[in-house]
Parts: structure tokens; sequence; C-alpha cells
């Protein structure tokens, strides 16, 4: 997770280095120590700098990264031709690294052509089959194929052995969800949850998808979560506010006849009401008779 | 009795400063020398894996409280289930890993040469110091000590009326040996301060931590109970919602 400091510190980076001022390197280090996704900057800058060669002689074995850097960010970009010199280059330098190897598969796999990339990727894992990157590339490519079956297939033998990634317990939660497995999905998060308990992210996925399974127990524990996730980003997250008055709804409905502690839970729901109609004032003003509407029709059912 | 014995500045010019010397550029000599021997190891996948799965179960103690108490107690039977739980280590297996390292050919040269780049300079620098400096009293301890110490600390010295605090070169060698460490942090980097201290505890401890580390993980988790941390989190929404309200 990028923190708000990091982020404003890219995004002041990230002007500076279009505008024209200087310090292209250093964005490009923060892109990659932060790992995320700016691939046509990244291009632009990083060919800037390589085409220089004073620029160049002056990052000293650095350049080496910053090869491999704008090698996969030509390849997100479909500059292939761009991607294939990178990678040359790289090979000539490391006529025997696997890291080398792995970007030469990548290349085959942005051109489409999938079972040569597979055959690749097949032989890389035969010589580290503890390489972590490589097995994660093998469920992206059978991803972007279309395979979700054997992608999930894939992604399930991978946590069997590294069982402690977060990220890939991410993904199978949400490719889980896509393919409305929601059990599945649930027993995903949770193992988010218990690893990262106080992103309020987890939180408030396992709501959702609680919420979207149904059934009395399964309400109550979303709205928990709801509820936690509010505590977490203190109340300011729109959809855990929407979450519990539709939960505190739903539930009221299943529990027609039988009166439980409905004091506590319709104060949620009020409170949580008018934080959001206070929201909405502030931000949406014109969406507001929309949102009275709705939220009295919630009140009303219940 | 405390006759304050007047010691030649040239012992401090021509001993103490050169030994400290030697011992510094010995440490640095051996921290480059075993980056160059350093042969990358290619772990093994059982201990990898084993190594995530105490990760894993880890974070369930830690976070056993946020979820709810049926997924909670899912897992707990996953974990340390006596046939086929993932914590669980049959006796037999748990003398396997120590077994393993000693014929494992790669591993056993790793401790060798582990244990040879730290013997040798010692005990060369040892019999340096003795050959060359002894006989003499090299410093004054600024403590007093009891009689005991006089055969560890004076042991070039022969009169036996010298006070226990004047020592000679040799605990001067000694106590740079356990010394150095700060030092070789400030030249070498925070990760490389590794004294011959440390390494003498490297030495002993070796690869029994797979196994013992999972049994360690199951009866920890044995112990957790479940004390579900959502149930007041209403109300605790409640008051962060009041809050943002007024």
């Amino acid at each position: 997770m990028v923190t708000k400091t990091e982020e404003t510190q890219l995004n002041r980076l990230e002007n500076q280095v279009d505008n024209g001022g200087g310090g292209a390197w250093e964005y490009l280090c923060l892109v990659r120590k932060l790992k995320v996704r700016r691939s046509e900057k990244v291009l632009k800058h990083g060919l800037s700098i390589l085409n220089d060669p004073k620029q160049r002689s002056s990052l000293g074995s650095d350049e080496w990264t910053l090869y491999e850097q704008v090698a996969v960010a030509a390849m997100d970009c479909q500059c292939l031709d761009v991607a294939k010199d990178c990678t040359k280059v790289l090979r000539k330098r490391f006529p025997e690294s696997k890291r080398v190897g792995r970007l030469e598969a990548m290349l085959l796999e942005a051109k489409g052509s999938w079972e040569l990339a597979e055959k690749a990727y097949a032989s890389l894992l035969e010589d580290s089959p503890l390489d972590q990157a490589i097995h994660k590339r093998r469920v992206a490519m059978a991803k972007a194929q279309g395979n979700i079956s054997v992608a999930i297939d894939w992604l399930n033998k991978y946590l069997e052995t590294f069982m402690a990634d977060h990220d890939a317990w991410r993904e199978l939660a949400e490719i889980y969800v896509s393919l409305q497995m929601y059990k599945q999905a649930a027993f995903c998060y949770e193992e988010l949850i218990l690893s990262q308990p106080t992103v309020p992210l987890y939180h408030l996925a396992y709501a959702d998808v609680l919420y979207t399974l149904g059934g009395l127990e399964n309400l109550q524990t979303a709205k928990k979560y709801y509820a936690s996730t509010i505590d977490l980003t203190g109340g300011k997250n729109t959809r855990a506010l929407f979450g519990i008055c539709l939960c505190t709804s739903a539930i009221t409905q299943l529990t027609k006849g039988k009166s439980k502690e409905e004091k506590e839970g319709s104060q949620l729901q009020s409170l949580a009401a008018k934080v959001l109609e206070k929201d909405y004032k502030q931000r949406a003003p014109d969406k507001l008779p929309q949102l009275t509407t709705a939220l009295k029709s919630l009140t009303l059912s219940s | 009795m405390a006759e304050d014995l007047v010691l030649d500045t040239a012992i401090r010019d021509w001993v103490l400063i050169p030994l400290s010397v030697v011992m510094v550029l010995i440490g640095v000599l051996r921290y480059f020398v075993s980056k160059l021997m350093h042969s990358s190891q290619t772990p093994d996948a059982k201990i990898v894996k084993e190594g995530q799965v105490i990760v894993r179960a880890r974070n369930l103690r830690a976070g056993a409280n946020f979820i709810p108490s049926k997924a909670f107690r899912t897992r707990k039977i996953y974990f340390c289930n006596e046939e086929n739980g993932l914590l669980f280590v049959p006796k037999g297996q748990g003398q396997n890993p120590q077994a393993q390292m000693f014929s494992d050919p790669n591993m056993a040269m790793d401790m060798m040469k582990k244990n040879l780049s730290m013997i040798i300079p010692q005990t060369l620098t040892f019999a340096w110091v003795n050959f060359f400096f002894s006989g003499f009293v090299a410093a004054k301890i600024p403590f007093p000590l009891t009689q005991r110490f006089r055969s560890m600390l004076q042991n070039g010295i022969d009169l036996s009326t010298v006070d226990v605090s004047y020592v000679s070169s040799r605990s001067w060698y000694f106590l740079n040996l356990f010394g150095l460490r700060g030092l070789f942090s400030l030249i070498l980097g925070e990760e490389n301060a590794v004294d011959d201290t440390q390494r003498m505890m490297q030495m002993g401890g070796f690869g029994f931590d797979p196994s013992k580390g999972l049994s360690a993980e199951k009866d920890n988790l044995d112990i957790t109970q479940h004390d579900w941390a959502l149930l007041n989190f209403e109300h605790r929404a409640e008051a962060v919602l009041r809050k943002v309200i007024s």
C-alpha cells in the first residue's frame, strides 16, 4: 500500500519532471520502489535518460536496472521494438542471467505467442523452482488468455507453498468475486484481514462479500465489519456508511417478527444516515434529494 | 601498596595502537573475503514452505480476534490437526534437518568456510601477540580486580606483587576481540557488524530451526483463545460518527 506522503511525493516529482524540471532519475527510482504502474511516463523519461549517453554513463551500474524498468514499461505500452532493444542490450551484458530470461519470456507474452512463453517459463522454473515472480507471471498469462480456471489452479498451487504472500491472496479473492464464488472469496479476505488487520480496504471488501452472500448471520457479521471500517477510516468511507444502512434494513426485514436489539441498530443507522447527508451536502448537493428519498425508503421498509 | 607504576609511553605507541589497528584491518579483510567466497544457496522448497507456514500461523495468532469465530476454528483445526495438520511434525522427521545439513555437501562447505574464516585469523593473531608482546606490563585497568584474575590477565608477568590492575597485552587483545563491533558497524555499514562473539554464537546454533519452530507455533496456536473484537465495534463506530456530525 502506498502511503499518503509517498503519494504526494510521487505526484510532485511527476509534475516536476513533466514540466521540464530535472529529477527524472529520482522519479524513476521512486516508481520502482513503490511498484506503481505508470508505464507511459516511465517509458518517456526512461528513454530520454537512456538515449542521452552522458546521462547514461553517469548512472553507473544502475543503468541496467533502468533498462529493465524501461523494458517492462515498453511492454506495458505495447512498444515492443523498444522492449526488444532493451532486452538485447541486457542479454549482451548478462548472458546467463535468469532475470533477463524472465524479461525475454515476458516479451514473448507481450507479443501474444502464448505457447512459446509457456515453454520459456517452464524451463525457467526447472532451474529455479522457487522463483515467485515466474509463478506469478504464469498466473497472469493464464488470466490474460481468459483461462480463469487455469489461473485459479496455478494460483492455488502457488499459495500452497508461499502462503504468506498477501498480494496473491488479494488477487485470488478478486478472481473469486469476479466468478461469484463468494464463499471462497470470503476465505481469502479473512486471510488478508489476518495478515493486515488495520487496512480498512479488506474489512470493507469482506463486508461486501458477506452482505452479498446473505443470510441473517452473514448480514450481522457484515454490519460489524462495516462498523470496523468506519472506525478505521474515521467515518469518511461513504461505502461503509451506505453498507450500514443497507445491512440494518435487510436485518430488520429478516427479523420482522422477533424483537431483538433494535435500539442500538437504529442508532447506528440514523447516525450513518446523518453523516451521509452531511457529506452529500458538502460534496454533491444536487444529489441530496435522491439520497434522502433512498434513505427514507430504507427506513420505511425496516 | 598502591604504588602507581609509571608506564612508558612507548608502550602505548608500539603496543596498544598497532594491536588495535591490526585487529581492525583483519576484521575488514575477513569481511571482504567472506563476500568473495559467498556461494549463493539454492533454498530448499520444503524449508521455504515451512517458513511461510510459520508466518501464516503467526498471523493467525496475531489477528485471531478480527475474524469470525467459525473461521478461526476452521483454521486452527487445519493447522493443529494431529494427523495431517500443517504444523504437526512427527517425531522421526524432527531429526532430519541436522543430518541433512551435514550430508548436504553445499551446506557443509558453507559451515566449514564460516568456521575457518573465523578460527584462522584468531589463532594467528593470538600467536603473534603471544610471541611479540609478552613479558611486560601493557596497560592499567582503571578499576580494581580480585586476585583470581591474575592468571588470566597477567600471564607474561612473573611478579606476584604487581597489582592485578596491571595487565599484559594478551588482555588487550581480548578486549579488542569483544569490543570492536561498534567500530565495524561504523566502517562496514550497519548489517555487517558481525563481530567475533556473534560468530562464535552462530557456530553453535544451526538448522534445528524449522522443526522446532513448527512445534513451537503449534503449541502457541493451541493455547490461543478467540475473543472476537468486533462485537464492540458497532459502539465504536457510533462514537466516531457522532464526532463527525458534531
